[in-house]
C-alpha cells in the first residue's frame, strides 16, 4: 500500500505513524481556537501544518512541541500568534471576498432589517465596517447596497462607516485606487459601472465613494467607538482574532451597545464568538453564520418571503 | 393543481407501483448490519460487494477518501475490509448502493445532488452523534444516508409533480418538504414511511425516514430522529441541500427538537455550534470531491 502523497511538510508534521494528524498539531489547533476563535477543521489541518512549518523555519525551532512552547511563552507568545494568524487567515483583502456571506446579507438579512425598521420614521441604514483595512470591504458593501436601491431598498438611503487602526490603510482606502489582484472577483459589469480604468489600476467612482466615511479608529478607544450609535449591521472580519480575551470582550460589548435591537454582527470566515459573549446568539444563514442579540427572539421567527 | 393530482397520486404513492425493487446488494447489506459482529464473515462482505463491479469500484473511491479516516491508498475490496474493518466497509457499501436507487432519467433533479446530500448528512449525523455521546454513531450514519428515500420514491412515481415541487422550492427558496406538501399534497417523509414498511426497514430507521421534518411527531427513537433532523438542516444551510439555496435564518439553539436532546445529553446546552459548523464545512467540500469522482464510474 502506497503512502498518499500530500504536502511533504504536512507529512513530516503528522503523527509518528505518518497517518493521522499528530497530537501536537491538534493541541495547537485548540490553542488557536481558544485564544482567537479561528478554527481549522481536520481536513484543513495541513494548512495549519504548513503555516507552523514556515514559522518554525523562520525561528529555527526544530519541533512542533518547541514551537508550541514559544507560542505560549509570556514574552514571545502574543507577537508570534499574530505572525501565525497572518499566515492562516490569508491577510490580503479583496472585493467580494466572501460571496456566500454577501449573498446571505442581501437575500436574508437585508429583508429582515427592512421589516424590523418599518415602524421607524426614517428609511435609512447605518452600517459599520470595523477593521476595514484598505477599503475593499466597505466599497463592496456600498456597491451592493447601491444596486439594491433599485430593488429591495427602493426609497431608502444608507451610510457606511469604515474604520481601521492603520492610518496608511485608511489613506489607501480614501484614495480608492486598486490593482488587479484585489479586484479580480469584480464582474465586468460592476467594473464598468463603478470604476474608472487608469492603465492597470482601477479608480473607485464618486458614487461609491460618497456612501462611505473613512476614519482612523482604535476599537479599544471607548469614547470614539461609543459615537457609532444605532447601527443596523457591523462587519468585523478577522480583526477580533488579534485581541486578547479581556479586550475582545470589551470590543464585543461595545458592538452590542452600538447595534439596534434587530442588528446583525458578521465576523470573518471560520471565526467564532463562542465563549466570548452571551449577549450575542449565533444564527445560521445560507452558507454563512452571523450573530444577533440574544434577547431578540422575534428575529428567529420564520419570515414570509 | 393540488386537488386534481392528489387522490390518484396518493393512491399511487401508497402502492408504490412503479418503485423499483431494492438494489441487489443493499438489502443483504442492511440485514447484515443488524447482525452481531461475531457472526459476520469477512468473505461474505467481500462477496456481497463484488457481486456488482461498479459498486466495488465506487466503494474503493470512498474508502480512499479522508472522510473515512483513511490516509493510505487501498486497491482491493479485500484489502479495504482488512484495513477498515467490516463495519466501516459495510457503511461504505451501503452508501454506494443508495446511489443505485435513483432512476436513470430524473429530468431536472441531479442524482449527484441527492447523493451528496445523503452522504453529507450521514457523515454529519455520525459526527454529531459522537459529539453528543449518542450510543450508536453508526446507526446515526445509516439513518442520515437513508433519511430521504421518500424523494427517490417521488422521482420514480411522480416525476412531473416532484419537478413542479422542486421548481416552486427553488423559486421561492423554500424547504423542499413544504413545496412537496403544496404541490403533491404529501411530503417525502410520508412517502418514505411507505417505502420503509415495504423494505421492512427497522423501526428506528422508519421513524427517521418518516419524521425527520417533524421530529416532535414521533414517540419512539426521538434521539435518533432529532440527530438526523438537526444534521439534515445543517447540511442544507451549508450548501449541501437539494441544489438550491433555502433563503432562511436558523438558530440551532432555538430548534424545538434540540430541547429534547438537551434533556438526554446535557452537554448540548453549551454546544459550540460555530465550531461544529466549521468542522462540517470541511467535510462537505470533501463530499463533493469524492462524489464527483465516484459518480463518474458507470452505474
Amino acid at each position: 500500500m502506497a503512502q498518499k502523497t500530500g504536502s511533504p511538510v504536512a507529512a513530516a508534521i503528522a503523527g509518528a505513524s505518518g497517518a493521522r494528524p499528530g497530537p501536537e498539531l491538534i493541541q495547537l489547533r485548540e490553542l488557536i481556537y481558544q485564544t482567537t476563535g479561528i478554527f481549522q477543521p481536520n481536513l484543513k489541518l495541513h494548512l495549519l501544518a504548513d503555516a507552523c512549518s514556515s514559522r518554525m523555519q523562520a525561528l529555527d525551532l526544530p519541533t512542533l512541541g518547541r514551537y508550541y512552547e514559544f507560542l505560549t511563552a509570556p514574552t514571545s507568545g502574543h507577537a508570534e500568534l499574530s505572525a501565525l494568524l497572518n499566515r492562516i487567515t490569508v491577510g490580503e483583502t479583496c472585493f467580494f471576498r466572501n460571496q456566500p456571506q454577501l449573498d446571505a446579507l442581501c437575500n436574508v438579512v437585508l429583508p429582515r432589517i427592512v421589516r424590523a425598521r418599518q415602524p421607524m420614521p426614517k428609511r435609512h441604514l447605518r452600517i459599520w465596517s470595523a477593521g476595514c483595512s484598505t477599503g475593499e470591504e466597505p466599497y463592496t458593501l456600498s456597491l451592493l447596497l447601491l444596486e439594491e436601491l433599485t430593488g429591495r431598498l427602493q426609497g431608502w438611503t444608507f451610510e457606511i462607516f469604515a474604520t481601521d487602526i492603520n492610518e496608511n490603510s485608511i489613506a489607501h482606502a480614501v484614495q480608492g485606487v486598486y490593482g488587479c489582484q484585489t479586484t479580480q472577483n469584480l464582474s465586468s459589469d460592476f467594473r464598468d459601472r463603478y470604476f474608472t480604468t487608469n492603465e492597470d489600476r482601477l479608480q473607485i467612482n464618486g458614487d461609491l465613494k460618497a456612501c462611505v466615511q473613512f476614519s482612523r479608529l482604535n476599537l479599544l478607544d471607548e469614547a470614539s467607538v461609543a459615537q457609532l450609535k444605532d447601527l443596523d449591521l457591523i462587519l468585523c472580519c478577522n480583526v477580533l482574532i488579534y485581541f486578547g480575551g479581556t479586550s475582545k470582550r470589551r470590543v464585543v460589548q461595545h458592538f452590542y451597545e452600538n447595534l439596534l435591537p434587530h442588528g446583525y454582527l458578521f465576523l470573518g470566515h471560520s471565526e467564532s464568538l463562542y465563549g466570548v459573549s452571551k449577549d450575542f446568539q449565533l444564527v445560521h444563514l445560507p452558507s454563512a453564520i452571523a450573530y444577533v442579540k440574544s434577547e431578540n427572539k422575534s428575529l428567529m421567527a420564520p419570515m414570509e418571503l | 393543481m393540488k386537488n386534481s393530482l392528489q387522490p390518484t397520486l396518493r393512491e399511487r404513492l401508497a402502492r408504490l407501483d412503479q418503485m423499483p425493487s431494492i438494489p441487489v446488494a443493499l438489502l443483504p447489506l442492511l440485514r447484515s448490519l443488524e447482525q452481531p459482529l461475531d457472526r459476520l464473515e469477512m468473505q461474505e462482505i467481500v462477496d456481497l460487494i463484488l457481486q456488482d463491479g461498479s459498486l466495488a469500484a465506487q466503494c474503493l473511491h470512498l474508502v480512499n477518501s479522508p472522510l473515512f479516516g483513511q490516509w493510505q491508498t487501498v486497491d482491493s475490496i479485500r484489502g479495504a475490509v482488512a484495513l477498515l474493518g467490516m463495519q466501516r466497509m459495510r457503511d461504505i457499501a451501503v452508501s454506494c448502493s443508495v446511489l443505485k436507487l435513483m432512476p436513470n432519467n430524473s429530468a431536472d433533479f441531479d442524482p449527484v445532488v441527492f447523493w451528496e446530500h445523503s452522504l453529507a448528512c450521514a457523515l454529519v449525523c455520525r459526527h454529531f452523534a459522537q459529539r453528543v455521546g449518542f450510543s450508536d454513531p453508526r446507526k446515526a450514519y445509516l439513518s442520515g444516508l437513508l433519511h430521504d428515500i421518500g424523494i427517490v420514491a417521488h422521482l420514480w412515481i411522480e416525476p412531473k409533480g416532484f419537478q413542479a415541487a422542486l421548481r416552486l422550492a427553488r423559486t421561492e427558496g423554500l424547504p423542499l418538504h413544504q413545496a412537496e406538501q403544496t404541490v403533491l399534497g404529501q411530503t417525502h417523509c410520508e412517502t418514505g414511511k411507505i417505502v420503509a414498511v415495504r423494505w421492512r426497514l427497522n423501526p428506528d430507521l422508519a421513524a427517521v425516514v418518516g419524521c425527520h421534518h417533524e421530529p416532535a411527531s414521533t414517540d419512539t427513537h426521538r434521539g435518533l430522529v432529532a440527530i438526523v433532523s438537526l444534521s439534515d438542516l445543517l447540511c442544507r444551510m451549508n450548501g449541501l441541500g437539494y441544489g438550491y439555496v433555502e433563503q432562511q435564518q436558523v438558530s440551532f439553539a432555538e430548534e424545538p427538537c434540540l430541547a429534547f436532546l438537551v434533556k438526554e445529553y446535557p452537554s448540548l446546552k453549551i454546544f459550540d455550534w460555530a465550531r461544529f459548523t466549521f468542522e462540517v464545512e470541511a467535510y462537505l467540500e470533501e463530499v463533493q470531491r469524492v462524489v464527483a469522482l465516484t459518480y463518474s464510474i458507470a452505474r
